[in-house]
């Protein structure tokens, strides 16, 4: 059964075995505003818990995400090249990578403690 | 003395009145007294009249020539009238960079329609709004490519200019420039292909290069290609009318100076360094850039966009700082080319490249010899060049200089003591051309 | 409106170059292009074209204009009269020497009162910009330091309440940013500076006024500090228009700065370039500046010097040279007693509008603004739902441009007014009627201002649109 969990710094993965997939938190793509370009990390790319590992751009700003795991970029959403407004519509829908990890951020949180945190 | 403001004395002491503050002294209590300056050490203001005359003078102490033969950067064209008038319209001269879209419709759409002329005539996806000079333009051409490969191919035949300010500019990047051999002033390219491998971020060339010489670009994007370097192409625009564009020739980045489309010679400056490149580069290109879009009620409206490549947003991490460019000599640009339009510049580019060949072809007749260069009853067998070429003469260059300064004509630009890199425009006169070949055969 | 491409017409013609009198080369096929598109027009279709999009445009000389930071003053016609001069624009940048003297002397003339009126000991004009400036004045640094065998100092401090261009261009030196906090004031966290310099630091960048509009009134205390860490001390000269002929960067203890030509020393904006940016440093950088300089010889010619260890060149020949007639003609005709004049002015107007305003529209308090001054409308926007964008539209309904948007990043929903001082007291008054009428409607009518500006050719663009789905070439 797939467990969701949640960063501080406002991703969610979405962890099935040792796959998870990694989006943003609905109060995040608010924050951000119309997002407008994602870079999506290359296949295969490393990645560590709790460092960056790619860019989201709204009109005004841009935002990195850290990543909630440690492991290696296994797939992407590329329907989000076309059509980043996805993250907004449908924030928890719209994965944007899904990563196969060897081990998790100890930061992570449950969705009430998230929840809290926002307020 | 005159001054440009515009409020009266009595004026004034109400405003100081109304702030509550008895001399405007009382506005600057923040600053420490021990800061405050007594005097600038400069004269007091002049009347108008008086500044003028004084520019006047210092513009005459300028030697201005009747007829330019020198290029090596700085080109000497043709501006049509309609160019330097509608260029000047004050709306257009005394506003700031378009950050209210709503406001500044006319010049972003002339920087949208800039855009579209500078990727037509380089063959590729995206231009950006402009920055300071070919120079830097080339600078940041080659940052564009900065990336886990760190080494940069410069040949040894592209302007000196350029390459002072890309060494600058590489510095500070931990990037290094390979320097790439150069023979019969063209790049070496089995030197080339020996000196491509997985560390070369990219090429920087120049077409037509510092001599004034035709690459083959072609094959040159083959080799880097191969190796998976990039390839960024410096060019003279003007020369793009007949030329193969570097979007042709298979290039990923073209940059170049626009300065020979209606911008004055001026010193040096201001010029307009363009930049171009492939789609696949676009979030990569520095600097500004106008894309169209929507208003509220669906009509067509131009914006500043892409923005989060820039300075403003991403600060440290942007593609570069610029933030001020040339947008105004964009602007000049862009209505120079649409005066001419497609046949006007080829027209203007086809009379450079004749009066060139003219001139080459009969200094050769004269005793002097072409150093890249040979032609053959008005063919090019070897060298072609646009409009510039290097002359070698048994005599000394200055002398022929001198000679031609004497008439009042600018020869070209002494290369070494008997070279000449020798410059052709619409704008010489064809009996100049004759004094310059005459000075020549006296050498 | 159509595009020029829109309006072109295959075969129409408008400018013309005269007959070819020598035989046509051809350029073998192998090298030469295909199609070319470019616009056909003729004259009268390029001319109102064009004057369409004029209109479509607006300068200082339309209206009101106080986008702060940008000092937006009055462009003299003179000066543009003066570096259109045949003896200015026909000059080739490799003439001899000897043929240029009007053009070198201009430049030394310049570069002297700048030298004067910041109180620096030597000035490069090669900068393009102010960022380009910026970029200059850290390679300066970097030589500098690298000089002393200092070769660790590899951070740059930049206050939280700084331009974009300034960590951006420390990037670009090979530098990496060090943010320094705000205090209470807005001004420099002394403590938070303490306890970041050291001996990795190469130098602060800080602007004074500040962004705030403020004076940096512990300037002193600052430059002690950084310099007792062995950094130096770098001046934004962004708002140099608050203090000429009133206080000078070079006795603040500023080693070195860059000036924004196109900002205080009225030459046009152009609609974002041409600009200049000179730096100006203290004689122990002289030796790194940019190749080449130019000197006054004993018989008062001038030369170009080079120096073996200059950092070589930024820019391609001298810069944007016809922008520094244009300044030049302007120093000369105000003169040292009217650029300060001009100074005062741009400060009282500050405050005259702030003072129309303070109430309604929050900013600092207690204290008299520099040349600038910049309000928050966030509780305006907690209340009605108007944010400064709102408002800022409906200034364009009103005959003005806006003040610079959202901007300082450490204030919110901020804008940033700066009238400059050739404004009129009439301007002013208007200015802070229309801004105490649109604070009125804010609270009764908010939807009035989300709908604005109603007068201008288009209505709000789609900026998401625009990004997403790139349109940048017709």
């Amino acid at each position: 059964m797939a467990k969701l969990m949640f960063t501080k710094t406002h991703e969610w993965i979405l962890v099935d075995g040792q796959k998870g997939k990694i989006g943003l938190s609905d109060y995040a793509q608010k924050q951000l505003g119309d997002l407008v370009f994602i870079e999506l990390p290359a296949l295969g790319a490393k990645v560590a818990a709790g460092r960056a590992f790619m860019n989201v751009e709204s009109v005004k700003a841009v935002s990195e995400l850290n990543c909630p795991a440690t492991g290696f970029v296994l797939a992407v959403n590329n329907d989000l090249e076309a059509a980043p407004e996805k993250v907004n519509q449908d924030p928890m829908g719209a994965w944007i990578v899904e990563i196969e990890f060897e081990s998790l951020c100890d930061c992570l949180m449950s969705e009430d403690d998230y929840k809290k945190l926002i307020g | 003395m005159s001054n440009y403001l515009s409020v009266t004395d009595e004026e004034k002491k109400q405003m100081l009145e109304s702030i509550g503050v008895k001399t405007a002294d009382e506005l600057f209590a923040d600053i420490n007294k021990d800061l405050w300056l007594r005097k600038l050490n400069m004269p007091d203001g002049k009347s108008q009249q008086e500044v003028m005359e004084i520019m006047s003078d210092l513009a005459a102490k300028n030697k201005v020539y009747r007829s330019i033969m020198r290029g090596a950067g700085a080109y000497w064209h043709y501006t049509p009238s309609a160019v330097k008038n509608l260029a000047g319209r004050s709306e257009f001269v005394t506003g700031y960079t378009p950050y209210q879209a709503e406001l500044s419709q006319g010049v972003l759409q002339s920087i949208f329609e800039y855009q579209s002329m500078i990727c037509q005539l380089t063959g590729m996806d995206v231009s950006n709004a402009s920055v300071f000079s070919g120079a830097t333009a080339a600078a940041e051409g080659i940052l564009m490519c900065e990336g886990q490969r760190k080494k940069v191919l410069v040949p040894d035949n592209i302007n000196p200019e350029t390459t002072a300010v890309i060494k600058t500019y590489l510095s500070r990047k931990g990037m290094e420039i390979i320097p790439l051999p150069v023979v019969d002033g063209l790049v070496n390219y089995d030197a080339l292909r020996g000196m491509v491998n997985q560390e070369i971020a990219c090429i920087y060339f120049e077409q037509p290069n510092y001599f004034g010489l035709i690459e083959d670009a072609e094959e040159i994007v083959r080799i880097v290609h191969d190796c998976g370097g990039k390839v960024v192409t410096g060019c003279n625009p003007l020369s793009l009318a007949l030329l193969k564009s570097p979007g042709e020739c298979g290039a990923d980045i073209a940059v170049g100076d626009a300065g020979c489309f209606g911008l004055p010679l001026s010193f040096g400056g201001p010029y307009i360094g363009f930049m171009a490149c492939t789609a696949k580069e676009m979030r990569r290109l520095p600097g500004r850039i106008v894309g169209e879009t929507l208003d509220k009620n669906g009509k067509r409206a131009y914006v500043l966009t892409l923005q989060a490549r820039e300075q403003h947003i991403r600060r440290e991490k942007a593609s570069s700082n610029i933030c001020t460019n040339q947008a105004h000599c964009a602007l000049t640009a862009g209505i120079y080319l649409a005066a001419m339009g497609p046949n006007g510049l080829k027209e203007v580019s086809t009379s450079c490249t004749s009066m060139a060949h003219y001139a080459a072809e009969e200094m050769v007749k004269v005793g002097a010899t072409l150093k890249y260069s040979e032609i053959q009853n008005g063919d090019v067998i070897k060298g072609e060049f646009f409009h510039e070429f290097v002359t070698v003469h048994k005599g000394k260059a200055a002398k022929i200089i001198e000679r031609l300064a004497k008439d009042d004509i600018l020869a070209g630009l002494e290369l070494d003591k008997n070279e000449i890199l020798w410059c052709f425009t619409e704008m010489v006169k064809k009996e100049d051309v004759d004094a310059a070949i005459e000075a020549v055969r006296r050498g | 409106m159509e595009t020029i491409f829109e309006k072109s017409k295959k075969g129409k013609r408008c400018s013309s170059i005269k007959p070819l009198r020598v035989p046509t080369h051809t350029i073998k096929n192998k090298y030469t292009r295909g199609d070319l598109n470019l616009p056909e027009v003729a004259e009268i279709d390029l001319v109102r074209h064009y004057t369409a999009l004029s209109n479509r445009a607006f300068g200082v000389d339309t209206g009101f204009y106080p986008l702060g930071s940008c000092t937006m003053k009055y462009n003299p016609k003179l000066n543009d009269e003066a570096a259109n001069l045949p003896g200015f624009t026909q000059i080739h940048p490799s003439q001899e020497v000897e043929t240029v003297q009007g053009c070198m002397e201009a430049m030394y003339m310049l570069s002297e009162q700048l030298m004067e009126i910041t109180g620096m000991d030597g000035i490069s004009l090669q900068p393009s910009s102010g960022a380009h400036g910026e970029y200059l004045g850290l390679l300066l640094i970097d030589a500098y330091h690298k000089s002393r065998k200092q070769t660790g100092r590899t951070k740059i401090l930049i206050p939280d309440s700084a331009h974009g261009t300034n960590p951006a261009s420390a990037a670009m030196a090979g530098f990496e940013v060090v943010v320094v906090p705000s205090n209470a004031d807005k001004g420099v966290d002394i403590d938070a500076l303490k306890a970041l310099v050291g001996n990795d630091t190469a130098a602060l960048m800080l602007t004074n006024p500040t962004t705030l509009g403020l004076f940096e009134k512990n300037i002193k205390e600052i430059g002690k500090i950084v310099h007792d860490a062995g950094g130096l001390l770098y001046y934004d000269g962004a708002n140099l228009n608050a203090i000429m002929g009133i206080a000078r960067p070079g006795d603040m203890g500023f080693d070195v700065i860059h000036l924004n030509i196109h900002k205080t020393f009225s030459t046009p904006h152009g609609g974002g370039g041409p600009g200049s940016g000179p730096v100006g440093v203290k004689t122990a950088l002289f030796p790194f500046l940019p190749n080449p300089s130019i000197i006054k010889t004993k018989r008062s010619e001038f030369e170009f010097k080079f120096l073996e260890s200059s950092i070589g060149k930024i820019g391609a020949y001298y810069g944007n040279f016809g922008v520094y007639i244009k300044a030049l003609a302007y120093i000369l005709t105000l003169g040292g007693d009217g650029l300060k004049e001009s100074s005062v002015m741009a400060v009282t107007n500050a405050n005259y509008l702030k003072k129309g305003i303070a109430d309604l529209y929050p900013t600092e308090k207690g204290r008299h603004c520099m040349h600038e001054f910049v309000v928050s409308l966030e509780d305006l926007k907690a209340k009605t739902g108007v944010s400064a964008m709102d408002i800022a539209k409906a200034m364009i309904d009103r005959g003005m441009h806006p003040p610079t948007m959202y901007f300082p990043l450490i204030v919110h929903e901020a804008l940033m007014i700066e009238p400059t001082e050739t404004e009129s007291k009439d301007t002013l008054d208007n200015a802070i009627k229309v801004l105490r009428e649109l604070y009125e409607l804010a609270l009764s009518n908010p939807q009035a201002l989300k709908n604005a500006p109603a007068t201008t050719v288009i209505s709000r663009p789609d900026e998401a649109l625009a990004a997403r789905q790139p349109k940048v070439r017709g």
